[in-house]
């Protein structure tokens, strides 16, 4: 009320108006070019690879021998040999702690997650948006899905998609033959087969949660499987309980499976838990097609994988956990031309082509990739990825990275040690997402 | 009982607790040895045959490769200059700056000396953590000239790692040398007065000679130090291939699979030259360690 009785006129939005009055004139502006029929994209020229120079600083995340080969093996093809590239190789992880430090001082291209993570630092004026890139043809060849995890919550987009890989319940087909085992077609089937496997000795489920964060994997599965997608994604923001009774029956699911799954996993990590299934030691492992990279020399001839199975007929198999990985913008780029030539082409197939020659542990996210560069394993992360309608990043990508680092990693390692203090676990993370999301 | 008697039983009771003490120093020197030797044995075989074998396996196949791969693929050459090119001026810096405050705490008698000396050991209670936040804004702020920082900043350049190396180790270096200054006679800085010499002088040619042992304990321990130095560089030095051999050694390992072998063989390179300095100069290293104990 104070608002009336001040000198000033009120800003509409305290009438209830959502638009500033700022934000109104832009609308206005807009509405006005559209009017005289002037195409909106005319205030970004058409991005077209070949007119920039330069030197174009890029960030690279990819500092080990094989992602690191491809990402110079795609920069060595991008064609305008007029633009100078310098990489910014950190290690993965080391990037991803001092994101907030880095984005301070940002290279102009910056590798990046898609989903909620990428929305997080758009919503912060953080990153530039690049629709002009995407309607420079990247949309032509991108899914529905792909456009939707890279775009801001503004409905600008600020994500170029690269490569992606999926999760699901990865095996040796070797060991099934060798036991006659099938791959199990629903939740029923995946227990008969579980206790084939413990009758002859088997651990059926590898399983290492040191790091706090594989752990999650198996939570999403459970969580979408049993409750469904929207519900999972609901959760993820905020916008549902985890005190609710399906969270709760999730728990209860997991912890039947616990003697399944390998014993004390908050102390192992995921390396040692894949070495079980190599060894032949453990059955199956609920993780990322990452795990061919800790088979011996790499060689993924003996690894296949299946979906999690359907545990309720409502949601069926319709979800996939599948996380992308791409480029961004920096907010303000010294080279802001090179660097949009490079998204563009770092979107394209020839560009992913270029990278997936030297890292088979992913695929393109381009639709017109040459799929005759795929390996078996590869063949099948695109089929089960393209026959599911909806897609999930992974947890930590999906919700606060605050949230996921410090309450859901600690609260599942803590189911993990202590199974039946799950309610008071529960009703702690809730609190605490409570505080985090703002209630 | 005769005093010798007791004695003689003493020494026959001590027997068993001598025997304890033995299997406890040797299981504690064990336990401390398992990382060190399984880390180097891990770094001599190839991942695939530890991954189908597992880590505490009889090693088959024993090779360099890893050490040739760690050597290219982790740049280590480059790294060890990265290093240096921050490790040295800092060591000079820090001992230079630390000697003159503990010259004038030690050999002047002045109001303010006691909360001087206070300042200095408080800044070594300071963890780093703490001041990080602030410390990076600061030096995000500051620009320097292009020939200077390749960042235009502070923050990136070498100068700004060398400052804050100097800034926290001079706290520990001049208490320590001003414990030592103190041992010295206060006639010998009365008698060069009397010759004529000045301040510097008096600092230069008489105080900080005899102080060279001091220093090369000193110069010892703070070598380690900085060299082991992680955090700072992490934060402070945004351009992976500048960043000292400590903080780039996670540069071998990806986002999910890490070749445990590698990192076990590039390690060796990252503690080789602690290794080297403390056996070369390990008679400096101890003397450092309990140079400080005595208050003069």
């Amino acid at each position: 009320m104070t608002a009336r009785n001040t000198h000033c006129s009120p800003r509409p939005s305290a009438f209830g108006f959502a638009l500033d009055r700022r934000g109104l004139l832009k609308g206005v502006a807009g509405a006005a070019a559209l009017g005289l029929g002037l195409p909106i994209g005319l205030a970004h020229a058409q991005v077209e690879i070949g007119k920039a120079s330069g030197e174009l600083t890029v960030g690279s995340n990819y500092s080990d021998e094989v992602p690191k080969s491809g990402l110079h093996a795609a920069i060595e093809a991008f064609p305008n040999k007029n633009v100078t590239v310098k990489l910014n190789e950190v290690d993965h992880n080391t990037f991803q702690e001092n994101i907030t430090t880095y984005l301070q001082n940002p290279d102009d291209v910056i590798p990046w997650f898609a989903g909620y993570r990428m929305q997080y630092f758009a919503a912060q004026d953080l990153l530039s948006p690049i629709d002009d890139v995407w309607a420079s043809g990247l949309a032509d060849h991108m899914s529905e899905g792909f456009k939707l995890a890279s775009t801001g919550e503004d409905g600008k987009l600020y994500f170029v998609p690269w490569t992606y890989y999926c999760w699901g319940i990865h095996y040796r087909p070797s060991v099934f033959k060798e036991h006659g085992w099938m791959p199990p077609t629903s939740y029923e089937e995946l227990q008969t087969l579980a206790k084939s496997m413990q009758d002859k000795g088997i651990v059926p489920f590898a399983f290492g949660n040191d790091g706090r964060w594989p752990a999650m994997g198996t939570f999403d599965q459970l969580d979408f499987r049993m409750n469904g997608y929207q519900f999972h994604m609901d959760l993820m923001k905020g916008k549902e309980k985890w005190t609710d009774d399906r969270v709760k029956n999730v728990f209860k699911e997991w912890t039947n499976l616990l003697p399944l799954q390998q014993e004390n996993p908050n102390g192992r990590t995921w390396q040692e838990a894949a070495s079980g299934l190599v060894s032949g030691d453990c059955g199956m492992m609920t993780i990322g097609n990452f795990v061919g990279q800790a088979f011996p020399n790499g060689d993924v001839s003996d690894l296949d994988f299946f979906p999690w199975p359907e545990m309720n007929p409502e949601f069926g198999t319709k979800t996939i956990e599948a996380p992308i990985d791409g480029w961004l913008l920096a907010k303000s780029p010294k080279n802001p031309d090179a660097a949009r030539e490079l998204l563009l082409f770092f979107g394209s197939a020839a560009g992913q082509e270029a990278y997936l020659a030297k890292d088979k542990s992913v695929i393109g996210a381009a639709t017109d990739i040459d799929k005759s560069l795929f390996n078996p394993l590869q063949q099948k992360v695109l089929a089960a990825v393209s026959a599911a309608p909806t897609v999930t990043q992974f947890l930590d990508r999906d919700t606060n990275p605050e949230f996921a680092a410090n309450v859901a990693g600690q609260a599942f390692a803590d189911f993990l040690a202590d199974p039946s203090s799950i309610d008071s676990i529960l009703d702690d993370m809730q609190s605490q997402a409570e505080a985090i999301f703002g209630g | 009982m005769t005093a010798r008697a007791t004695a003689g039983a003493r020494r026959h009771r001590l027997r068993p607790a001598r025997i304890l003490l033995y299997v406890m120093v040797t299981l504690l020197a064990f336990a401390w040895l398992v990382p060190i030797v399984g880390a180097i044995i891990a770094s001599f075989r190839p991942y695939a045959e530890t991954i189908r074998a597992g880590a505490f396996s009889w090693p088959h196949t024993l090779t360099l490769d890893n050490y040739r791969n760690a050597w290219s693929q982790g740049d280590i050459p480059h790294k060890y200059l990265n290093t240096a090119v921050i490790l040295f001026p800092a060591l000079v810096f820090t001992l230079f700056f630390s000697s003159m405050v503990a010259f004038v705490t030690s050999r002047y008698s002045w109001r303010f000396n006691v909360l001087l000396l206070s300042l200095f050991t408080a800044g070594n209670l300071l963890p780093q953590q703490i001041i990080i936040q602030p410390l990076f804004q600061f030096y995000n702020r500051v620009p320097l000239p292009e020939f200077l920082s390749n960042s235009g900043k502070l923050n990136g350049s070498v100068w700004g790692l060398i400052l804050i190396h100097v800034a926290f180790q001079s706290g520990f270096c001049t208490f320590v040398l001003s414990n030592y200054m103190k041992l010295l006679p206060k006639s010998l800085n009365d008698a060069a007065r009397i010759d004529g010499a000045g301040v510097w002088k008096q600092y230069w040619q008489i105080i900080l000679p005899l102080t060279l042992p001091a220093l090369a304990a000193l110069a010892t321990l703070e070598f380690t130090w900085i060299y082991n130095d992680f955090f700072w560089a992490v934060v402070l030095e945004q351009q992976g291939a500048d960043r000292p051999i400590t903080s780039s050694l996670a540069n071998l390992g990806g986002q999910f699979f890490t070749d445990d072998n590698l990192i076990a063989a590039a390690s060796m390179f990252v503690a080789l030259p602690t290794l080297i300095v403390y056996l070369a100069l390990q008679r400096y290293f101890i003397a450092g360690l309990t140079i400080g104990a005595e208050k003069g």
